[in-house]
């Protein structure tokens, strides 16, 4: 059984006055509409934060009676910063089956009404105990990744300066993107210290915001071509390399297999970038370059809207900012629109055949890959 | 630092594995068969960083260590002193729940 995206729906990452229903609701109804409002029989919903004493709780039923989905079925999905990669995965697996004919995934995630204290507390859920025991967050041991990538590698904190530049470049063209400036290396190489080498400047922002998608069967523009999903141990100290995320490499590997293709077909590439080096590792981990060697992509701007492989072009999360649940989404919607030619300002010099979406949970413990193509394969 | 210091670690019985921390089951296989023993205290940092916005409880700059054992054992250490350049030499202590190191230059 064949799926396929039939419409994209986002509204703007930031700090917005909506809640969680309201900016769930706004980009299922773009999507809704790019679709003339034909029957939906599934609706999955992605939120990391939708529960627990934030009076958040129950986002499937209030968002289904909210878009009169009531003869609808549905379910909520989460894996933490993954989950609207995992929302993704879940709608097409059920369409697979036949059992359905179309779905409405939403992911989203309103933050920016909590204290940085809170939304550190929470994020850090997808840590394991012993690590926050310690003192740990996300941006510590996303550090401690890039501290050890770069003594492997010889390189310095520059890796970390280029790659944000590039994803602000890219999101400076993006009309949703929570930051809409490019930035320059000495702006990111003095932004103040978060957790060094990384600093502020590398680090994805907190935000509100949604993204919604049409899935339907049959094939389209962008017809699902293969899924890959990968684990590795949640602790860093149980993991053998911490230069490379080994469920990116499972991830991909069954993606690659699945849609019976290689990365040498793969034209656009989004990946998640919820540190500015991770952009790095995740080309190398998708077998676009060899260990170490992703720098010169960004220096000689092969990643380019006009380069050999455009990463990012949405400006991915360091740029788009960082609403979590709907990121993983977000990314395999900016490589919908690039296949369907509905980028806009952000498309990509010559338009794709076929792209590779990529996402991660917490430090990289559960990766998906997504491969969309313009032809079913 | 004392090369003969040692710490408490967990081997595995059911696949060899030698980890820390000590408690919970065997991180590779699962498995509870696993026994406590002593071993070298004394590892070398890979990789380091001074967080400006620590967990809550934490005071800032705090620094974070991770730190290679003997037998590839890797743990991650709240760092006394200053931040350890990747490469030097680390002790490492249990203080209550928390590993804990303090780092000298290597040379």
């Amino acid at each position: 059984m064949t799926v396929h995206v039939a419409s994209v729906g986002m509204g703007r990452f930031g700090k917005r006055p909506e809640g969680l229903i309201d900016l769930s609701a706004e980009a299922a109804h773009l999507a809704l509409e790019g679709i003339g409002r034909k029957p939906i029989d599934l609706l999955v919903v992605g939120s990391m934060f939708a529960h627990g004493p934030h009076g958040r709780e129950s986002l499937l039923p209030r968002l289904a009676g909210r878009l009169g989905l009531e003869t609808a079925s549905g379910y909520r999905v989460d894996s933490s910063s993954g989950t609207g990669g995992m929302a993704f995965h879940a709608a097409v697996l059920a369409l697979e089956t036949g059992r359905f004919d179309r779905a409405l995934v939403v992911s989203a995630e309103k933050m920016t009404d909590r204290s940085t204290a809170e939304n550190t507390k929470d994020l850090s859920s997808s840590l394991h105990v012993s690590e926050v025991a310690s003192g740990a967050t996300m941006p510590a041991l996303a550090a401690i990744v890039t501290s050890r990538y770069m003594e492997r590698h010889g390189l310095t904190s520059r890796v970390c300066d280029v790659a944000t530049v590039h994803a602000r470049a890219m999101a400076a063209r993006n009309p949703n993107a929570h930051f809409q400036k490019p930035v320059t290396l000495e702006e990111v190489a003095n932004s103040r210290p978060v957790a060094l080498p990384l600093r502020l400047l590398h680090c994805s922002a907190i935000s509100d915001g949604a993204t919604a998608m049409v899935l339907e069967k049959g094939t389209g523009p962008a017809t699902v071509l293969g899924l890959g999903q990968g684990f590795d141990a949640l602790r860093i100290v149980d993991r053998e390399d911490l230069t490379s995320f080994a469920a990116t490499r499972i991830a991909a590997r069954r993606a690659y297999e699945s849609a019976h293709l290689t990365r040498k077909e793969i034209n656009v590439l989004e990946v998640h970038d919820a540190f500015s080096p991770f952009t790095l590792i995740h080309l190398e981990d998708l077998g676009f370059c060899g260990p170490g060697e992703a720098l010169e992509w960004f220096e000689k701007d092969w990643v380019g809207l006009n380069g050999r492989l455009p990463v990012n072009p949405s400006g991915g999360v360091v740029g788009r900012g960082h609403p979590v649940a709907a990121s993983g989404l977000a990314e395999v919607a900016e490589v919908a629109l690039q296949l369907r030619g509905e980028a806009g300002a952000h498309s990509i010099g010559t338009r794709p055949k076929i792209g590779l979406a990529q996402t991660i949970s917490g430090i990289a413990s559960h990766n998906l890959v997504t491969i969309l193509g313009r032809e079913a394969s | 630092m004392i090369a003969s210091a040692t710490l408490g670690l967990s081997l595995c019985r059911s696949c060899h594995t030698r980890f820390l921390p000590t408690d919970g089951p065997c991180p590779k296989c699962g498995s509870v068969d696993c026994v406590s023993y002593a071993g070298s205290a004394v590892g070398k940092v890979l990789a380091a960083t001074e967080l400006h916005y620590p967990a809550t409880g934490w005071q800032a700059p705090h620094r974070l260590a991770l730190i290679e054992l003997p037998d590839a054992v890797r743990v991650l250490a709240v760092v006394d002193g200053p931040t350890p350049a990747p490469g030097a030499l680390a002790e490492v202590r249990l203080d209550k729940d928390v590993y804990r190191a303090r780092s000298e230059p290597t040379r």
